[in-house]
């Protein structure tokens, strides 16, 4: 049924008083808020679901040809099977999107581009002799994408581009920071560890602000993904015994308690179950780090035990009394 | 839409910015105001087999060691350089002349100053790190500068994991 159809059985509807305004609104507040009824929620998950599997199995095509016949094809065939299928499928998006039932069609299509449109330009600056595995290179790569996809928001504000914009945005901060950094000497692990700290809090900012917008089908991706990088850089720049960080192991606790009670303000089940996994992991791993010798191990497995028992029920009863 | 949203969206995209500005200020503002070294230093490529050395330095001057090699095994040959740090280049030098060299075989050189290899690179993909495994690039470190040192490298063309050595600080 399409968009006429649908108005004008409403409008039939409600000539016969069998339908009212407040039904009506409520069930267009209910599909802004993103609730759809489960059975149409079900059939749209597998199709939507069918159709990026697609895309990705495109993309595994594409990937195997250049793969088996890299010493058969010339450079112009190589680029354009490649680049030219990920140009080719975004244009092919672009007219899809316009005719409305198609518009989901469109977004595998968009998949495809996002997917080969990288590997078509590696393979261009690697024919153009440049090495791809360079952090310049990996920059103006993702640099690229990154414009593409930002200019077609801007042009279509899809959420499909808001995705991978998050994506090739994050390729670029990881890849420019490394550009600029290179291997000095005062730049170890921790620095990339502080990256994955930014990029968590960028994800669970991000995730907090398209709530309220047409795209907050990305929030719980967002909150998932960002709390997890955030807590395990948070984690792992505390360090082990005798390198460990005091600031960031004594820190820690307070940053997992303030994401477990974040969960109840923002609903976020992703916070919760992180927040909990990750004080567990605390749990095990002071425990382990600081107790194991002065306690003795079988005591500290039991306090730990106590510890876990403790977390499930704190998980338990803030998901009960708040999430559900 | 409630301005607290727009914050986090203002923040969210101003964080990385901030990082970046921040990385580059740590990297090259430290060297505007970091004194220019001053002392020039004497080093060694494809020296030693194992933990063997064939050069080091005893009271302030080059020497040599008699290293033994087993049956069948040809060494590289191992040649040394003066690294010039005001112009970052270098000079080859015979044993015997860089025997005539005062030499100062501490790690720090007298006005802060050290050689050492840089960190492995961490970049996106996988995300800790990248295709580039330069172990063998050397930096001048200090005064919380770095600065990427134009060193000889294996005289055959082929990688050798940190194959310099560095030996002494020509006072």
């Amino acid at each position: 049924m399409d968009k006429k159809e649908l108005l004008k059985h409403i409008q039939s509807l409600a000539s016969q008083q069998l339908i009212t305004k407040d039904e009506v609104t409520s069930a267009f507040d209910a599909g802004i808020r993103g609730e759809v009824p489960d059975e149409v929620s079900r059939q749209a998950g597998i199709s939507h679901i069918l159709y990026y599997i697609g895309g990705a199995v495109v993309f595994l095509g594409i990937s195997v040809l250049i793969w088996q016949h890299w010493t058969s094809l010339n450079s112009a065939t190589k680029i354009l099977s490649t680049l030219g299928s990920g140009i080719a499928s975004y244009i092919a998006a672009v007219f899809l999107s316009r005719e409305e039932r198609l518009e989901i069609v469109s977004r595998a299509f968009y998949f495809i581009s996002a997917l080969v449109m990288p590997l078509g330009l590696h393979v261009t600056f690697y024919l153009a002799g440049l090495d791809t595995g360079s952090h310049g290179v990996q920059s103006i790569v993702s640099g690229i994408l990154l414009v593409t996809f930002l200019f077609s928001y801007f042009v279509n504000r899809k959420t499909v581009f808001l995705l991978f914009n998050i994506i090739f945005g994050t390729w670029l901060f990881f890849s420019f920071t490394s550009f600029l950094v290179g291997s000095r000497p005062n730049f170890d692990w921790e620095f990339s560890a502080y990256r994955v700290l930014c990029t968590g809090l960028v994800y669970a900012l991000l995730g907090y602000y398209f709530t309220t917008t047409s795209h907050r089908a990305l929030t719980g991706a967002l909150y998932g993904f960002g709390v997890l990088c955030f807590l395990g850089a948070a984690l792992a720049l505390g360090d082990w015994k005798p390198n460990q960080n005091w600031f960031w192991e004594l820190v820690f606790p307070g940053l997992v308690f303030g994401v477990m009670f974040l969960s109840v303000y923002l609903r976020s089940k992703a916070f919760l179950t992180f927040g909990s996994l990750y004080l567990i992991a605390y749990i095990f791993k002071i425990t382990s780090e600081y107790f194991a010798q002065s306690l003795g191990w079988p005591l500290v497995l039991v306090l730990t035990g106590l510890g876990l028992i403790a977390i499930g029920y704190l998980h338990f009863n803030l998901k009960r009394k708040y999430l559900s | 839409m409630s301005s607290k949203k727009n914050i986090s969206l203002i923040i969210g995209i101003a964080i990385p910015i901030f990082m970046i500005f921040l990385i580059a200020i740590s990297i090259y503002l430290p060297s505007l105001f970091a004194p220019a070294p001053q002392f020039n230093f004497l080093y060694v490529t494809e020296d030693g087999y194992g933990q063997n050395r064939r050069y080091g330095v005893e009271n302030g001057a080059l020497v040599k060691y008699e290293v033994k090699y087993p049956e069948h095994y040809t060494p590289r040959a191992a040649r040394l350089f003066i690294h010039d740090v005001s112009r970052n280049t270098d000079q080859e030098v015979s044993f015997e002349e860089a025997q005539k060299l005062k030499l100062d075989a501490n790690v720090k050189s007298p006005d802060g100053y050290e050689v050492v290899y840089g960190s492995r690179e961490y970049g996106f993909f996988p995300l800790f790190f990248s295709g580039e495994y330069d172990y063998n690039t050397m930096y001048l470190k200090g005064h919380n500068a770095s600065k990427k040192l134009e060193l000889e490298s294996s005289n055959d063309g082929r990688y050798y994991y940190r194959n310099r050595s560095f030996l002494g600080w020509i006072r």
